[in-house]
């Protein structure tokens, strides 16, 4: 503690030097990394110590998804994963493994998303053998109990119900579900589609894509290389199982696109556009996460944000997203805007993306993004955790193993015609699907070029 | 297999082993650095190797209970107009823009003034202020570079950067690569001592958009607004902080310079640093931007109590959404024992999927959708309420629901808590505890905290000390004396009967 020390030399009248002229001390900076580690039944392991507190932290990805779900019972991926930790293994009941986990004050999170399942994990060093002993049973030995099961169908069911209560949630559903019109990735769960799901089905989800070669791991935290290593063959030695890991799905053919509308009498309408766009394996990734960022991404400073936000006061929220996966992408803008401006404000944002194809960023906007980019790159190497399961991402997203280490130096590459060349490849009004869920009767004169957009009601 | 009883007796065994393993003594009295600058201001530092990244944050004593009646969001606002820019940042010729802000903020004066007579309002007049408004708000354009702050920190690695506005304080942070901290200091003192109030009327603008996307489209928000303004009748907790639409919409730039000045008092400021820094060199550079604020001359609002509940208070809601509510009790806050003592009834109740309502509203009676219980709503400073947010799962009704806890709350007045649940209670919160340590943001946001309104950080180092010394007759006590029934107060909201919402044309 030192207190009192500092002499008060300064006064407020004094001047500020101007922030761009300020000089600073270089960054000691280096790319720390997780080792990669082969087990015998041919699970792939990223791991990495850190020692500051005694927790350890344990990540895993699956390659299954909610993309697999068979037709007719969509929803089986997710509650398979909810299951998998509510429903009991073939050792322990349900109602035991919760008591044991609650007083362990550490639970597994098991998640499906699209393309994905996610576990993760974080327990006292303390606790290993008996939270490692746990998790193998729950990712191996499901036991799937009915009665389990069957509230779980019914929080589904509830979840169903009340999917259009929030706005801008819904939105965002919707518009996931729309981009996919013929396609497994559209499709999602209906209370017909849960009604046709029993225990078997789930039993079986699980053993076509639960299996060592098909999980990839991460364990980072106050745990020792042989600990870490020792543990998990000692726990997981009896999962074998000859089958390759499954390979990633195909990208979705044809992608959805035109004007739905769905009605609900509220003062502020969600707009949520967007359209297929390239993946993080295609060497224009970098030129299009720059692009995204400049155009709404990229906080205030971005063109959606100064635009909608700043100098129209149109919404508190506004930007873009893009979501690169392995062999697809998507980009997508959004505002949520009071009724009046529903379409001034989309009018605007397909103003700047038709801009940004015309040539209007600026070589001032590109070095304002580059900087950003590479200046914040550190905080991806911010926590052990972050670290180990960051390259797990990489291994299951096949990407090139240079991917971390050249990234710095393949966004710095990217030039103004770059972004030229991306965005007229990839923004098209035509090819562009739009949501907007709002007080649908009085957005006024629909925009002359529109065709008549179509009306949706919630799936429930 | 093991049975559930004896699993009961195994956990009794390890109850021992937990207590006697102090893992959660990471002690952090010895890492922190605490440091006064002659003006009052007070700086914590931390120094975490891991990452060349440092976690900075800035509190004041000041939120939306500051606000004079009538003013209701003055705080919030504040906030957002603090990041339009100094008179160093963020102007092409400062001189020449001031006047040019000085005739905005007249004209945009007198057009609120008429606009508030309602349908009284000469038309006319309206129209000619609103175009005249926009003219001077284009021609300062010329003057102004908009985002300059945003733009300093984001091309200089910042991430995370950002302010929120509570009732009880308000705060600005960014993460930054640790090489950055003069940038932070230079930026942060400039716009506490010299900031510029740009673009006021847009952003009023937003502001009310955040108000809509927040609260009049969203269920949660409704009904959180309904149930703190029945709670607290007297008290300025009952007041949104976000604002009253009326005083929002109105909202003059008297008010934001009011709330502004009293930012500039270094006592009632906090700043914390925590991540790969040099505690000596990092002090040195914030007195040397810090330092020259003058000492300022504090004194609190006068903020009326809450008088103490005496009926129970109900609230309905009408929305387009699926039923829910929130069940409120009066309580002492921190550091009051019985803070210490919801703080462990908040977990046996609602952390995980053993816990109490949990286990028997979702999982055996299949009534809830969901069910979670917030001790300390909605902040600190003062007297605060015990919190039940629950959601009945269809076809059972907010009323089934609500009789079924106040049944389990009744029982905790009757029957103490068990051994093994309080035992388990502890041990989420020193895991809770543990997992706060690793990450700079989370550090500098406990800290910085509970040292603004508790006066020491040290409430959280000697949390878990307190959470240990709680018992079943605690809670027991705790129980009979606050959750009365004259003592509640229920915001139910219920589904709106509309016409149908899904009609329109082309049907799909």
């Amino acid at each position: 503690m030192f207190c009192g020390m500092i002499v008060s030399g300064a006064s407020a009248a004094q001047k500020f030097i101007a922030p761009d002229k300020l000089k600073y001390p270089g960054l000691d900076f280096r790319i720390q990394e997780a080792e990669r580690v082969l087990l015998d039944n041919g699970m792939v392991l990223f791991y990495l110590q850190n020692n500051e507190l005694p927790l350890v932290s344990l990540s895993a990805l699956v390659r299954t998804g909610s993309l697999h779900d068979p037709q007719g019972k969509e929803g089986l991926a997710e509650l398979t994963a909810y299951m998998m930790r509510t429903g009991g293994t073939t050792q322990l009941g349900s109602a035991d493994i919760d008591q044991r986990l609650d007083f362990l004050a550490a639970s597994p999170s098991i998640s499906m998303s699209l393309d994905s399942a996610s576990v993760y994990f974080s327990f006292l060093k303390s606790d290993l053998d008996v939270c490692l002993d746990l998790l193998a049973q729950i990712l191996i030995h499901p036991a799937f109990e009915e009665e389990k099961l069957q509230t779980a169908l019914s929080l589904k069911k509830e979840e169903l119900r009340r999917v259009a209560d929030n706005p801008q949630k819904f939105a965002f559903r919707e518009f996931n579900r729309l981009l996919y019109p013929s396609d497994p990735r559209g499709r999602y769960a209906t209370p017909s589609s849960l009604k046709q799901i029993s225990r078997d089905d789930l039993i079986g989800f699980h053993r076509e894509y639960f299996f060592p070669a098909n999980i990839i791991l991460a364990v980072s935290g106050d745990i020792s290389r042989e600990d870490a290593i020792n543990k998990i063959r000692q726990y997981f030695r009896h999962w074998k199982d000859s089958r390759q890991a499954i390979n990633i799905e195909p990208p979705p053919k044809e992608p959805g696109h035109g004007i739905f509308f769905i009605r609900k009498q509220i003062p502020q309408s969600t707009v949520v556009s967007g359209e297929f766009t390239l993946s993080k394996n295609d060497p224009d990734f970098y030129a299009f996460s720059v692009l995204d960022f400049i155009i709404g991404s990229g906080g205030f400073p971005s063109k959606i944000f100064s635009a909608v936000r700043n100098n129209e006061g149109l919404a508190y929220s506004a930007g873009s997203f893009y979501r690169a996966r392995s062999n697809y992408g998507v980009f997508g803008t959004y505002a949520f805007t009071k009724t009046a401006s529903t379409f001034q404000a989309l009018h605007l944002i397909n103003s700047i993306l038709d801009d940004v194809v015309a040539g209007s960023i600026s070589q001032a906007e590109l070095d304002w993004a580059k900087k950003s980019m590479l200046n914040s790159f550190i905080f991806s190497f911010e926590q052990p955790s972050q670290i180990a399961s960051q390259q797990m991402t990489i291994a299951y997203e096949k990407l090139p193993d240079d991917y971390l280490s050249g990234y710095r130096k393949r966004i710095e590459a990217v030039t103004r015609e770059d972004l030229k060349r991306v965005a007229g490849k990839y923004l098209n009004e035509k090819r562009r699907l739009t949501i907007i869920v709002g007080d649908t009767d009085q957005f006024g004169k629909l925009p002359e070029k529109w065709e008549q957009p179509v009306f949706i009601s919630p799936q429930q | 297999m093991l049975t559930r009883n004896r699993f009961c007796l195994l956990l009794v065994g390890l109850i021992i082993v937990y207590w006697a393993t102090p893992l959660w003594a990471i002690d952090l009295e010895k890492k922190v650095a605490k440091a006064r600058l002659d003006n009052g201001l007070t700086v914590l530092m931390l120094e975490r190797k891991f990452s060349p990244t440092v976690s900075l944050y800035i509190r004041y004593r000041v939120g939306a209970v500051d606000e004079i009646k009538g003013q209701s969001g003055a705080a919030h606002v504040l906030e957002h107009m603090m990041f339009k820019g100094t008179t160093t940042i963020g102007t092409k010729n400062y001189a020449a823009e001031k006047k040019l802000l000085t005739q905005i903020e007249q004209v945009g004066q007198a057009l609120d003034n008429e606009r508030m007579q309602q349908n009284k309002a000469d038309q006319k007049r309206i129209k000619n202020l609103a175009s005249l408004l926009k003219k001077l708000q284009n021609e300062h354009r010329g003057y102004y570079i908009p985002n300059e702050i945003d733009r300093l920190y984001t091309e200089n690695g910042g991430l995370e950067m950002n302010a929120s506005t509570g009732q009880d304080v308000t705060t600005y942070y960014v993460n930054l690569p640790a090489n950055k901290i003069e940038l932070w200091a230079r930026i942060e003192a400039d716009r506490l001592i010299n900031p510029v109030f740009r673009e006021f009327y847009t952003e009023r603008d937003v502001i009310l958009e955040e108000r809509r996307q927040s609260i009049e489209t969203n269920p949660d928000g409704k009904l959180y607004e309904s149930f703190m303004s029945e709670a607290y009748k007297v008290h300025p907790y009952g007041v949104p902080i976000i604002g009253y639409p009326q005083d929002l919409t109105y909202m003059s730039q008297t008010a934001i310079r009011h709330m502004h000045r009293k930012y500039l008092s270094p006592e009632n400021m906090i700043i914390a640093v925590v991540g790969d820094i040099n505690p000596s060199k990092t002090l040195k550079l914030i007195n040397q931007y810090f330092g020259r604020i003058p000492k300022g001359n504090f004194r609190p609002t006068a903020i009326p109590a809450e008088p103490p509940q005496t009926e129970e208070r109900k609230v309905e809601v009408l929305f387009d959404a699926n039923p829910s509510m929130i069940i409120g009790y009066h309580k002492p806050t921190a550091p009051a024992v019985e803070d210490y003592v919801f703080d462990v009834l908040e977990t046996i109740l609602s952390k995980g999927r053993t816990s109490r309502l949990y286990s028997k509203l979702v999982l055996q009676m299949q009534i809830a959708d969901g069910i979670s219980v917030h001790n300390g709503m909605p902040a600190t400073r003062y007297a605060n309420l015990f919190a039940i947010l629950a959601r009945p799962r269809h076809p059972h009704t907010n009323d089934e629901l609500q009789a079924a806890i106040f049944r389990e709350l009744e029982i905790l007045k009757t029957h103490p808590v068990t051994d093994l649940e309080l035992a388990k209670a502890k041990n989420q919160l020193k895991m809770d505890y543990v997992k706060s340590l690793d990450s700079n943001s989370e550090l500098a946001s406990i800290l910085s905290y509970y040292e603004l309104l508790l006066g020491d950080y040290r409430y959280f180092s000697n949390y878990i000390s307190h959470i240990d010394k709680v018992t079943a007759m605690d809670i027991q006590t705790a129980a009979v004396k606050y959750l009365a029934v004259e003592n509640r107060t229920i915001a139910i909201l219920n589904k709106k009967a509309n016409e149908d919402a899904s009609t329109g044309k082309n049907e799909k």
